[in-house]
């Protein structure tokens, strides 16, 4: 998009969240060095990790009082979580380096900003916060068998083929079956049936328009 | 071959009450435990029928039972070696059991065999069977973290059932693009080896 165009609103949407407008109206008294310090811890919280005490080193160790601090870890961490929403196809970061200066945040820390929503910790980034997205289990691990019954109790000469399935699914659940080869052919089918829509489904242009 | 039905005395009883059996009612008798062989653990009469049965055939409790079992036993051999009828037939006749009735069993074993062998090629130990398949296509618009998607993604339903429950356990399984391509060169690969059987 070229930068002349007229922007209809910020990637934080009509209204700015209350938290970013105090962050901002804190950000002055904040030099770079506890800036980058902040972004880290929060970068980290983004990934699910614990912060407690890291924050609290950094209350500890800084001038500025508890509860601006606070503002600031706040408004900071909602800038985060709502740019690595869009994805990079979306917001590019002209637009969002834009929308940071509308804010009054200096200049220093939309770089530090940028290079966290747009640097290549990204992947890792949407990969970590997406795992606590409502989900169905996925297939971890599948292997199998293929078995010829030789014999059996009930046959002396039986000679039926069979598959053995063992599935691991991201929820812990472990399931072992039995596939008669009729299944079988109906699983092979389906699934490539599945495929053939998901390839028509990606061509389609509607996908193609960016938003 | 070889007769797999020998004279043992337990036989040799059995023969003698089975032999006083009249015609219809016997050839329904066997019909019945044929089609329920494949079933194990399964009676194949309830203890109402079987009292039914003891007065029908006019035979008492234990009489009764070594008919059943050895009915039973009689159809299990003919399967387990997949004998030809005549063969069943000629074997019964050895062990003195009438030609009337060594026809209902060689007649019986001709019209249900068959299907009852491909019934048990069909049993198996496995503790679960896959019997469903269904699936849905979903195109994922986004989630909590994550605005604007569009991403395609599928439900795979897999209904396993337990050998010896009626109850059908669903498993879904979600998958990417990647995940079903993945799967699917799986899948060929096992089709590749039963390929390779025939």
């Amino acid at each position: 998009m070229s930068a002349s165009h007229t922007k209809d609103s910020s990637f934080l949407g009509g209204r700015i969240p209350p938290e970013i407008d105090s962050m901002s109206k804190n950000l002055k008294d904040v030099d770079q060095e506890l800036f980058r310090k902040i972004l880290k811890a929060v970068v980290s919280a983004l990934e699910g990790k614990d912060c407690r005490e890291v924050m609290k080193s950094i209350a500890e160790s800084s001038t500025i009082p508890q509860e601006r601090l606070s503002h600031i870890v706040a408004g900071m961490y909602r800038v985060l979580s709502e740019a690595i929403r869009i994805p990079t196809s979306s917001l590019k970061q002209e637009a969002f380096r834009e929308d940071l200066k509308e804010l009054r945040i200096p200049e220093d820390f939309i770089t530090d900003f940028a290079s966290v929503v747009f640097g290549n910790r990204r992947a890792a980034l949407d990969a970590a916060t997406s795992r606590n997205d409502p989900h169905l289990p996925t297939l971890e691990d599948f292997k199998w068998r293929v078995d010829v019954a030789i014999s059996t109790s009930s046959l002396a000469r039986a000679l039926q083929p069979s598959v053995l399935m063992q599935m691991k699914l991201s929820d812990g659940s472990f399931h072992r079956f039995e596939v008669p080869v009729s299944k079988f052919q109906e699983l092979r089918y389906n699934v490539a049936l599945i495929l053939k829509e998901m390839n028509d489904l990606e061509k389609r242009n509607i996908l193609k328009i960016q938003d | 071959m070889a007769s797999f039905i020998k004279e043992t005395q337990s036989i040799k009883e059995a023969v003698t009450f089975i032999n006083a059996i009249d015609e219809n009612k016997f050839s329904r008798l066997i019909s019945r435990i044929i089609q329920k062989l494949h079933l194990k653990g399964e009676r194949t009469f309830s203890e109402e029928e079987e009292e039914k049965l003891q007065a029908a055939l006019s035979l008492n409790k234990q009489a009764l039972s070594l008919v059943l079992e050895t009915a039973a036993f009689i159809l299990e051999q003919a399967v387990y070696h997949n004998v030809k009828p005549t063969s069943l037939q000629q074997q019964l006749e050895g062990v003195h059991l009438n030609p009337d009735k060594a026809e209902v069993f060689s007649q019986t074993w001709a019209s249900s065999g068959p299907e009852l062998v491909e019934k048990l090629k069909h049993n198996t130990f496995a503790p679960k069977k896959l019997e469903y398949v269904g699936w849905q296509l979903n195109l994922q618009m986004a989630q909590s973290s994550q605005a604007r998607l569009k991403s395609p993604s599928a439900v795979l339903q897999l209904g396993l059932r337990n050998e010896d429950s009626e109850v059908q356990e669903n498993v879904f399984v979600d998958f990417n693009h990647q995940e079903l391509l993945d799967l699917y060169n799986k899948l060929e690969i096992v089709q590749g080896q039963l390929d390779s059987l025939t």
